[in-house]
Order: C-alpha cells, then sequence, then structure tokens
C-alpha cells in the first residue's frame, strides 16, 4: 500500500509566546499615549492633531491606540518587490526570507590589497555587480559612502551607479524630500513611467527616526514621499539597547515599535494602504567601545521576536538585518557571527534582511563577506528546508537491494543516489571539504582567499545586462541638473 | 596615598553617597578646595580614564564615575569665585547643523568633563555662528563637533571657516568625530584633530593643550 502524503515540518524558530508579545504591544502603545513623541514635520504634525493626538510643549504629540490600530488595517499584508525588468523578485510576505546588502560603509576591504580604505562610486558599483550575479543575495543597498561623489547628492549618485550595475530590486537611501525627488526620477525612467513603478516597484526606501521619539523633518519628507508615490518603506529607528532605547531589550524592543507606529500612521495618513516594511532595529550598544553591535546575539534575539509579534499581532512583513560583523577582518569572528544571523533570521522568517556583507559594526563593506554570506545563506535554505519523509526517501527499497546486494553493492553506486544526491544533500561551492593533500597543493587557501577569488571572478566574469542608451542618457542628466 | 583617597575610591566605584560625605568631610576639615578637586576628584577620573580604555570598566560604570564627580562638584562649585575654578582646558561641544543625533557627542562630553575639561554643551543642529559665538563667548580652548550622517559633514567645515572668519581659528583647536568622520577628512578641512571614540577624544583634547 502507498503511503499517504507526510507534511514536512520545516524547522522553525520561535522567541516569544503570546503573552510576551501582547505585553510589548501594549507598553509601546502606552508610550505613545503617555510619554508621547517629538514630531519635527509641521505637516505631519498637523495631521497627526486633526486625527485627535494631543500636542503639548511645542512639537510633542501623545497618540490614542485606535489611530495605530487603523494605520495597522489600512498598511498592505504583503509587498511584493520586482527586478528592474519587471519579473516579480521578491514577494515580502509570510514565511519568505530574502537577503541583501547593507548601506553607507565608510570604509571597504580593498579586493586588490585586502587594505581598509574609503569608499568611491567605483565600489557601489563593484558591489551592485557582485550582488547582480550572487544567487541567495536578492536585493542590493549600497554598502558605500563614496569620497568621490558630491556630498550634497552623494545618495543620488549611489543610486544611479547601482542601478547602471544591478538588475534586482534596490534598497536606497536619501537624505530628504530634495534628493529622493531625484532618485524617484531616475527610478522612473529606469521602468519607463511613474505608472509602471507604482504597479511593479523595484526600489524599497530606508529611512530612520531617531531614537529615543524624536522625527526629524527631513525623514518625515521622505516617508511622506514615499507614502503618496506607493514607494515602499521602512522607518526602523536605531533602538538600540543602551543607546537610544534601555538596555533591557523587552523596553528596547517596546520602543522601537512605538517609533516605528508613529511612521506607520503618519504614512498611512499620507498615502492609505501605501506599502510599510514593519520593524525597529534593536541592536545592543557595547558596553566597552560603546558601538552598536552587528555580531551580537541580542539584534539576532530581537528580531526573532518581532517576526513573532508579526506572527501574533501586526501582520506586516518585517524588516531585519543579518550576514555582518563586529571583526575588522572577516575571520572566524565573521564567520560565527555571519551565521549565526543568517540562520536565525531564516529561522524565525524574517522578511526583507540586510547588511549582509558589512564588518567592522557596518562601517566597513567587504565583498568576501557577501560571497562568504552567498554561501551560508544557501548553507541556511537546506537546513531550513527540513527532511522530507516519503517512500522515496525512506528507500526501503534501496536498503534491501545494496544490503542484501552481495559484494560490490555499494550505495554510492546505485540509482537511487544518482537520482537523489543534489537535493538529499547541501553541495558546499567554496566551503572547503577536500582531502589535506588536495587543500594544500591548491594552495592551502582559507575562506577568505577563496572568497576573495570567487569575488575577484564574478566581477571579471559577470555582465550585467546594460540599461538601454536612452535610460542611461536620462541618468546623465538628472545627475547634471543636481 | 593621598588624603583623598577614601574620596578617590568612592569616585571610582561609582558610589555616589560615599563620595558626597567624604567631599563634605574633606571642605569641614578645611582641606584646600582646588585640592580636593585635583587630587581626590581628577586623580580619580584618571584612574576611571586608564581603567576604562584598557577594558577594565564599562561604559555605564565609568558614566556614574563621572556622574559621582558631578555630584561632588556640586558642593564645591559655590566655593570658588567665578572663574577661579581652575579647568584643564575649556570646550564648547555640540553636534553639528542639521544632524540631531547626541549620544556620541553626550559621551564624549562626560568623558571630557570627567578628565577635568570645563564643557560648554551646545546640544544638537548647532550652526557654525552658534558654535563661534560661544567659542567667544566663554574663551574656549577647543570647540568639538560632532556628525553622524556623512550629509551634514560639510558643516564642520563652514564652522572651522566661521571661526575663522570671526578671526578666533588661531585661539581654538577643533576637534571632530562621528561615524562617517575619517582622519583624512579632519586633516582635508584643517580640524586639528580626530578623535574615533570618546576615550580617545579626552586624550587627543589633553595633546592639543598640551596637558598629561
Amino acid at each position: 500500500m502507498k503511503r499517504s502524503e507526510i507534511p514536512t515540518f520545516q524547522p522553525r524558530l520561535r522567541v516569544l509566546n503570546r503573552e510576551q508579545a501582547l505585553a510589548i504591544h501594549t507598553a509601546a502603545l502606552e508610550i505613545l499615549e503617555k510619554t508621547g513623541f517629538k514630531m519635527e514635520h509641521p505637516r505631519a504634525l498637523e495631521m497627526l492633531v486633526d486625527r485627535g493626538c494631543e500636542i503639548f510643549d511645542g512639537d510633542w504629540l501623545r497618540m490614542p491606540p485606535h489611530l495605530v490600530e487603523e494605520a495597522l488595517k489600512s498598511a498592505p499584508k504583503q509587498i511584493s518587490l520586482y527586478d528592474q525588468k519587471g519579473a516579480k523578485a521578491m514577494d515580502l510576505t509570510g514565511e519568505n526570507s530574502f537577503y541583501g546588502t547593507g548601506s553607507d560603509a565608510t570604509f571597504t576591504l580593498d579586493v586588490e590589497t585586502g587594505e581598509r580604505r574609503r569608499t568611491v562610486l567605483k565600489d557601489v558599483s563593484n558591489f551592485a555587480t557582485l550582488v547582480d550575479d550572487l544567487e541567495n543575495i536578492d536585493f542590493a543597498m549600497s554598502m558605500a559612502n563614496p569620497e568621490d561623489a558630491p556630498i550634497e547628492d552623494i545618495y543620488v549618485y549611489v543610486f544611479a551607479e547601482m542601478v547602471r550595475n544591478i538588475n534586482k530590486p534596490i534598497v536606497f537611501i536619501a537624505d530628504s524630500g530634495r534628493d529622493i525627488a531625484k532618485i524617484h526620477e531616475i527610478a522612473c525612467s529606469v521602468v519607463g513611467g511613474e505608472e509602471e513603478l507604482q504597479r511593479k516597484p523595484f526600489i524599497l526606501n530606508y529611512s530612520e527616526a531617531i531614537s529615543p521619539l524624536r522625527f526629524p523633518e527631513n525623514v518625515m519628507e521622505k516617508l511622506i514621499f514615499c507614502a503618496q508615490k506607493k514607494i515602499p518603506l521602512c522607518l526602523p529607528s536605531g533602538s538600540n539597547a543602551g543607546g537610544g532605547a534601555p538596555v533591557t531589550l523587552a523596553g528596547a524592543m517596546a520602543l522601537g515599535i512605538a517609533e516605528n507606529l508613529v511612521g506607520l500612521v503618519v504614512h498611512q495618513m499620507a498615502g492609505k494602504g501605501s506599502p510599510f516594511l514593519f520593524g525597529p532595529n534593536v541592536s545592543a550598544l557595547d558596553m566597552k567601545s560603546s558601538v552598536v553591535c552587528y555580531g551580537c546575539p541580542e539584534w539576532s534575539l530581537t528580531q526573532a521576536a518581532l517576526a513573532d509579534m508579526r506572527d501574533e499581532i501586526y501582520g506586516l512583513p518585517i524588516w531585519a538585518f543579518a550576514g555582518a560583523s563586529d571583526a575588522k577582518v572577516m575571520d572566524a569572528q565573521a564567520g560565527a557571527e555571519a551565521m549565526f544571523s543568517i540562520i536565525t533570521a531564516m529561522l524565525s522568517r524574517a522578511n526583507l534582511i540586510h547588511d549582509v556583507g558589512f564588518l567592522e559594526y557596518g562601517s566597513t563593506s567587504s565583498l568576501e563577506m557577501i560571497t562568504m554570506a552567498n554561501e551560508l545563506i544557501a548553507m541556511s535554505r537546506f537546513y531550513v528546508q527540513g527532511i522530507p519523509v516519503n517512500d522515496a526517501t525512506l528507500a526501503l527499497e534501496v536498503i534491501e537491494r545494496v544490503g542484501r546486494g552481495g559484494p560490490g553493492s555499494i550505495f554510492l553506486m546505485d540509482d537511487h543516489t544518482y537520482d537523489h544526491f543534489m537535493e538529499a544533500l547541501f553541495l558546499p561551492k567554496l566551503l572547503d571539504r577536500s582531502r589535506y593533500d588536495a587543500w594544500k597543493n591548491e594552495g592551502a587557501m582559507d575562506l577568505y582567499k577563496r572568497c576573495n577569488m570567487e569575488a575577484k571572478r564574478i566581477l571579471f566574469e559577470h555582465e550585467v545586462d546594460p540599461k538601454p542608451d536612452a535610460v542611461l542618457k536620462e541618468i546623465e542628466q538628472i545627475l547634471k541638473s543636481s | 596615598m593621598s588624603e583623598f583617597s577614601a574620596l578617590s575610591e568612592a569616585v571610582i566605584k561609582g558610589d555616589i553617597q560615599t563620595a558626597v560625605a567624604e567631599t563634605q568631610t574633606a571642605l569641614d576639615a578645611g582641606s584646600n578646595v582646588q585640592d580636593i578637586v585635583d587630587k581626590g576628584l581628577i586623580a580619580a577620573m584618571d584612574q576611571v580614564g586608564e581603567k576604562f580604555s584598557t577594558g577594565q570598566m564599562f561604559v555605564p560604570q565609568m558614566l556614574r564615575s563621572a556622574k559621582t564627580m558631578q555630584e561632588c562638584m556640586k558642593l564645591i562649585k559655590p566655593l570658588f569665585e567665578e572663574g577661579q575654578l581652575s579647568a584643564k582646558g575649556k570646550v564648547v561641544i555640540g553636534t553639528v547643523r542639521q544632524d540631531l543625533h547626541d549620544i556620541g557627542k553626550n559621551l564624549v562630553a562626560m568623558m571630557m568633563e570627567g578628565a577635568g575639561f570645563s564643557i560648554t554643551d551646545l546640544g544638537v543642529d548647532v550652526s557654525p555662528k552658534d558654535f563661534t559665538q560661544k567659542a567667544q563667548e566663554v574663551g574656549a580652548d577647543i570647540v568639538a563637533m560632532s556628525a553622524l550622517l556623512s550629509t551634514t559633514m560639510p558643516a564642520m567645515r563652514e564652522t572651522i571657516e566661521a571661526l575663522q572668519e570671526a578671526g578666533i581659528r588661531d585661539k581654538v583647536k577643533v576637534m571632530i568625530g562621528g561615524a562617517p568622520v575619517t582622519e583624512n577628512f579632519a586633516s582635508e578641512i584643517k580640524a586639528d584633530s580626530y578623535a574615533p571614540d570618546a576615550g580617545s577624544a579626552v586624550i587627543a583634547a589633553k595633546k592639543l593643550l598640551g596637558i598629561s
């Protein structure tokens, strides 16, 4: 008799129970209702007062919880990002996890010399090209704060550089309402118009409020612009434990969520139904160096907790980080920290996961680190698929065939192995399992060296489908008008 | 051991109650007030700075020590005439125009104060004009600027230009810091010093003014 189909359990992480999730949510609402927040954008302030927020001390507001409930209702539960050719690339919803790079690194590890140096525009194109090729890296951020771009329009130049060198979705930074309009113009020209961009967005804006509880005017300009133009946006403040927020993780989360909810409320008022990606950044400040940690267990833990809160309460796709490290070079620490956050982000089903490839608490970007992460993500995906149990995988016939097959009968020779090994096992490309002598003869290379060679190979060989000349010309003109 | 070792000990431990009581005891015993500050409080904070920079102390512990010192100074300050209390140097500090981030700047201010500098903290979003005016007003030895956003870094250059125009650039040393700021940028805009973190800011400030 044929065995009936058994569903496969896919390994899953939970870190909060329902009571904890509700208590943190309630605390966030209490912060907004009792402590309030500072809204420095006059029109946003006016809108909030019109809807029932109480104003005090100039530009401080207290928010009644029902505004949050309304905004949560109108925000879409699914955000789809497309590639720059119009094909659906990232369905940000439910259990889907997508990984991408980070923005604004001051330094990079030079791929030729290995030295840490200031980033330049050429780095932006190198990172974009690499991401365009890597199969497990789904979107790009700039990975650079280039010193050779004019600083007033740095984000416009960085965006243009990315567009020229990648066709995957782009998560971008802007300074204010001024430069975001130019970036939007470039994006429209890539897909052939504003309507097309709204229908199939390939961009998502990353903006930050300032913890604790401050909403600067330029930040809200960007948020309102995105809401009106239906550009997907996230607004994670840096409510890092011990830095912008209390040192205890529950309070830091409550504060970050409160700040995120203010963003959501203003966003939905400015553009009802526009896409908003939920989730604050809740890492921890290192208690010795006072840096915001990128390799700490705290950030992975709060983000898994936020994923639980999405499941219990919010229902919105969420923002996360992974694949980064506080190490200064791509060493054992970098590998350990990168893997820790990559696997936990996937196990908790975070949706849009950025910062892959950062070293030095986000100050230095590394092509090698992304190349390594690409493989670690593959490793994690294999793990999270779980163990399918059915006739083919139990392979009782094979066991009988080989077990009783007499001398010379081995599983390696069996057709079942030939037919299934590709999907049954994880086949690494860069992680080394070669025999010692082979490894030595190949140059006794460590993972950093292998990733360096692979990154160089990709930069040399990979050809990014170029944008049409007309689009490139338009981009040049927009840059000139800056 | 100095006569103020119990006071120093309490400052290092961040024991506010004991430190304040020790300060009061020393004052009641008629100790020289400048000595209480120099040999008791600042000597303790020097040790705190040393322990912190060698990783034997965490930030919150270091800040508690600084707070302890401030509480003791509340008893001491009224005993000095205006300007009579000798500070290591006068620092005007702030986050530059259009930038509202202040965690790092606050850390630097606290540590410098702990090290015996007199601090005028202008807060965030400080215009070149405000930096200049305040520096003139207090007769600053150092103007210290912070920026977290790369887009606000040009305001550092403008502030230096404003100091120049006001004719006080050669009277003050300029220090800069913040996540996107680099040594190269500091030399490019002709700042006198760049510090990557609060601990090094104190060391750099002392070096600039030629104090050990």
